[in-house]
């Protein structure tokens, strides 16, 4: 079946322009070498691997890369970006595109992930810091298992891996303004 | 005062953003303008007629074309005022197309600004008075920079047009890179079979004089006439008696890097670069040399059966006058070894580049063609390649193609099929660049009859493992990725220039990229001229070539070095400094920034010494008029009055 480029799919250019505005690299730039692909970590598990989903971008296949397991699981490591001969940080483009994922509520096939992700993330911003305890049961309850991995838990605690007590830090709202610019306005 | 303007509309090119018709009218209207017309191609034949007609039905004195750019058409109105019968110099041309409308998209505007232009033009016209040309004789001797294809083939067709060349190589032989290469696309032909004759006819040539391990020192003069100091280095061996036996390089017990071979082997402190080199002389290398280092050897100088050599020798510094010169100082490979601490950064003894390999295959190489890699000497099997690297990447600063990486990993692919023929080569591409003749079908029959897997893809990472290297890169046609046990990795290099290009680009006093490749003076329309009369280019120094485009090139460069110097004078331009020796006050502030040493001190009558300017040295530009302090000496053509009368104009 024929692809369909940006001009046929609605909002496809607007979407890329987006993802290059927000993140502030240029996705027409990458010439397809591979680079970015020959030693990424992610790929095994990826529908797409880095190159494909920025040749999509390109074409404006907006829809498929938002709702491709890479969006979702691409975990940023970042090897992509340090090899790109262009210098694009594909790994931030696969970010905003995972963003603008959540904005627009697409939940994708790996919804744990994106659970986790999520939950990690709101957690990080309400506390300031990361506060195990409540990430674990959080997940637990959203996931429908409340008693997974339940066993671990004296022993977790015993070794101090986690702590009851949310953390304090100073400093809080200074986390809430990162969270604000990043997102690009409150949500 | 008879003054005419011709307004030029250059298709739509000027008459879509300017009207040039209101042009007209507002020249019209000024004093002195008897005639004022708009003309669609005022370059074309009907255009310049309608001009010689104006100026002649008329009797117009002066003219004031308002086109393009006066680099483009400059001396194409000057020789139709000529033929008008007006001095050629009673012409302005004003620029109303780059300066105009190619820049400005606002009708009435971009209109307003061409009148200004124009108005301005017209002042400057007004005071103008005719000037006329004088000739100086030419040196009727070539000098060629670079020893490489390039040079060989500029020297050797200058010389055989009847003009003595003297061709300049900092090595000890000439040769160049394409020396070193084994065989050469896209026929396979053998490159020393085919350099090495010509650099013997270079030799034996009687209009060419071979000038090895000498660099350009200095640079003084204009087309025509330069002055060019020449730096002989020493080499501690007298050329003269050196009869190419190789007895000192046999017994010399200083171990130093084998250059020719990039590096792949050792040479000694004195040498033969190559078995073919030209001319068949030793140099000794100073910084290796245990006599130089440690005060104790001279094992050279007991065993040389010619008693040349010569530890006292010293630099030698020689000046020549030549007419013209040709530029031809070729690349060097990009050192890869920083950019790419993921291919190993030069750790892995078994990563080379493909002038390395072309040395390993090659049967005057160090292991005489037999294939064997650096680390244990084993013959690879599994061959990867990896183009350009150093080339097409914007994250180490070299977005540009290095133009024949493509081809000649084609080439050593098939080489590598033929040297050890069950072995198995893999190419890692971004696009295949094949463009020239016969090119495309070359690379098709690497993969077709030879075998190579051509992978499109870059390549992340190389790392060892068992005694092998991995290779871990992408094929981007089945998007995924790729893993390959190699037993050499071959990477193509970029192009860099040569190294002091820079340097010898500013002696010269041409201009160069960011590269330091040699800038031509139009890409197009003058690709061998340099933006220095009498100053021309050959060969990969002006950006990375092949040897068909190298040698074509060269021979270009000769053809126009030929017809500059088949003229006894030259003409040269009588817009020229000149003093008003009654008001000078002989401080020389003119003749100390004259850059073209111009500038000489005469005695008056009345015994006071003033500045002259010498006419056919002064190239009008104009630095000593802003020198000197009473205002004195000025630019005809560019006179202060003109210059003030312009600015008026536009101030009006
Ligand atoms: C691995 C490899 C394989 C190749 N294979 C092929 C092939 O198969 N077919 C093909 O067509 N092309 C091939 N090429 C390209 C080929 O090498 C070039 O096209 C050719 O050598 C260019 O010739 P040149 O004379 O311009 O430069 P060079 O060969 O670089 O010669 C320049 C000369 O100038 C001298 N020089 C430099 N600076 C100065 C200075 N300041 N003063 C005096 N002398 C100076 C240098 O010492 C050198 O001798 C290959 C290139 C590489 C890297
Ligand atoms: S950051 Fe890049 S390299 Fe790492 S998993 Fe994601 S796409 Fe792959
Ligand atoms: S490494 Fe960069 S240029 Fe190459 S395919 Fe990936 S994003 Fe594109
Ligand atoms: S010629 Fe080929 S190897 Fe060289 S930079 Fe261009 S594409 Fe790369
Ligand atoms: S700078 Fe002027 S005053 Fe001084 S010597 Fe030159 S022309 Fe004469």
């Amino acid at each position: 079946m024929a692809i369909r480029v940006s001009s046929t799919v609605p909002g496809g250019a607007d979407v890329v322009a987006d993802i290059e505005r927000r993140s502030g690299e240029r996705v027409s730039a990458c010439y397809q070498c591979g680079r970015c692909t020959s030693t990424c970590t992610g790929a095994f598990a990826f529908d797409y691997p880095p190159h494909r989903i920025m040749r999509m971008l390109q074409l404006g296949q907006v829809d498929e890369v938002l709702n491709s397991r890479t969006a979702q699981i691409c975990y940023d490591c970042m090897t992509c970006s340090t090899r790109c001969p262009m210098n694009i940080d594909v790994a931030n483009v696969i970010e905003h595109a995972k963003m603008i994922a959540d904005e627009r509520g697409i939940e994708g096939d790996e919804k744990e992930i994106r659970l986790f992700r999520l939950a990690f993330l709101k957690n990080v911003r309400r506390h300031g810091r990361l506060h195990e305890a409540r990430l674990l049961t959080w997940i637990n309850f959203r996931s429908f298992r409340p008693f997974n991995d339940l066993s671990l838990v004296p022993l977790i605690l015993r070794r101090k891996k986690i702590h009851i007590v949310p953390p304090r830090i100073k400093n809080r709202q200074e986390v809430h303004r990162i969270f604000r610019e990043i997102n690009g306005g409150d949500k | 005062m008879r003054i005419g303007v011709f307004v030029c509309e250059c298709g739509t090119n000027i008459a879509a953003t300017v009207s040039t018709g209101k042009v007209v009218d507002a020249a019209l209207s000024m004093r002195d303008v008897l005639h004022a017309e708009s003309i669609q191609y005022t370059c074309s034949d009907p255009g310049q007629r309608a001009v010689i007609d104006a100026i002649q039905k008329k009797g117009l004195t002066r003219v004031v074309i308002a086109s393009c750019s006066p680099r483009m058409h400059e001396n194409t109105f000057r020789r139709t005022v000529g033929r008008a019968g007006l001095n050629a110099y009673m012409m302005e041309m004003v620029n109303i197309r780059e300066h105009c409308s190619w820049i400005h998209s606002d009708i009435d505007e971009a209109t307003d600004k061409a009148i200004d232009l124009m108005q301005k033009g017209v002042a400057r016209v007004r005071r103008q008075v005719p000037l006329h040309s004088t000739t100086v004789p030419v040196t009727k001797r070539v000098l060629v920079v670079g020893g490489g294809v390039a040079g060989i083939q500029a020297a050797l067709d200058i010389a055989d047009a009847g003009l003595p060349v003297t061709l300049v190589e900092r090595g000890p032989s000439i040769g160049g890179n394409m020396a070193r290469l084994d065989k050469t696309f896209p026929t396979l032909d053998c490159s020393s079979c085919i350099l090495t004759p010509r650099m013997v006819e270079a030799a034996q040539h009687e209009n060419i004089e071979l000038m090895v391990s000498s660099e350009v020192e200095q640079v003084r003069g204009y087309i025509g006439n330069f002055d060019v100091d020449i730096r002989r280095k020493a080499t501690c061996v007298d050329a003269e008696k050196c009869t190419g036996c190789m007895i000192c390089q046999e017994k010399c017990p200083g171990k130093a890097p084998d250059e020719f071979n990039a590096g792949v082997g050792q040479s000694k402190a004195i040498s033969i670069p190559f078995p073919q080199a030209v001319p068949l002389v030793a140099a000794l290398r100073k910084e290796h040399c245990r006599l130089f280092i440690k005060g104790k050897c001279s094992v050279c100088k007991k065993v040389c059966p010619a008693d040349a050599i010569d530890y006292e020798q010293e630099d030698r510094i020689e000046t020549e006058k030549f007419g013209a010169i040709v530029v031809a100082t070729g690349y060097e490979l990009f050192d890869w070894r920083e950019s790419y601490p993921d291919y190993g950064g030069g750790q892995y003894p078994d990563v080379v580049t493909a002038l390395q390999y072309e040395r390993m295959l090659s049967a005057s190489g160090p292991n005489g063609g037999h294939v064997q890699r650096p680390s244990d000497g084993k013959e690879p099997k599994n061959v990867v390649f990896i183009s350009c690297v150093g080339s097409r990447d914007e994250s180490v600063g070299r977005p540009l193609c290095c133009s024949v990486g493509c081809m000649y990993i084609a080439k050593q692919a098939i080489l590598t099929k033929e040297h050890i023929p069950d072995s198995q080569s893999y190419v890692f591409y971004i696009d295949i660049r094949a463009g020239g003749k016969g090119y495309e079908e070359f690379t098709r029959r690497a993969q077709r009859d030879f075998g190579a897997i051509y992978l499109r893809g870059r390549v992340g990472k190389i790392y060892p493992s068992n005694g092998n290297l991995v290779v871990m890169g992408t094929d981007t046609l089945s998007a995924e990725q790729v893993e390959i046990d190699a037993d050499l990795v071959v990477l193509a290099t970029g192009f860099a220039a040569a190294e002091g290009a820079g340097e010898l680009a500013r002696k010269l006093n041409i201009s160069y990229d960011q590269y330091e490749f040699f800038s031509e003076s139009h890409p197009k329309l003058r690709p061998v001229e340099t933006t220095t009369g009498g100053v021309f280019l050959a060969g990969a120094c002006q950006g990375p070539k092949d040897i068909p485009d190298t040698v074509a090139q060269a021979s270009a460069s000769a053809a126009k070095v030929i017809g500059l110097l088949s003229r006894g004078e030259l003409e040269t331009s009588p817009m020229v400094a000149a003093v008003n020796q009654m008001r000078c006050t002989g401080c020389f502030k003119c003749r100390d920034v004259c850059p073209y040493g111009a500038i000489e001190a005469v005695e008056l009558r009345d015994g006071r010494e003033v500045a002259n300017v010498i006419d056919s040295l002064c190239q009008g530009c104009g630095v000593c008029n802003v020198a000197c302090p009473p205002a004195v000496i000025s630019l005809k053509g560019y006179t202060d009055g003109q210059l003030i009368a312009e600015t008026m104009e536009l101030l009006r």
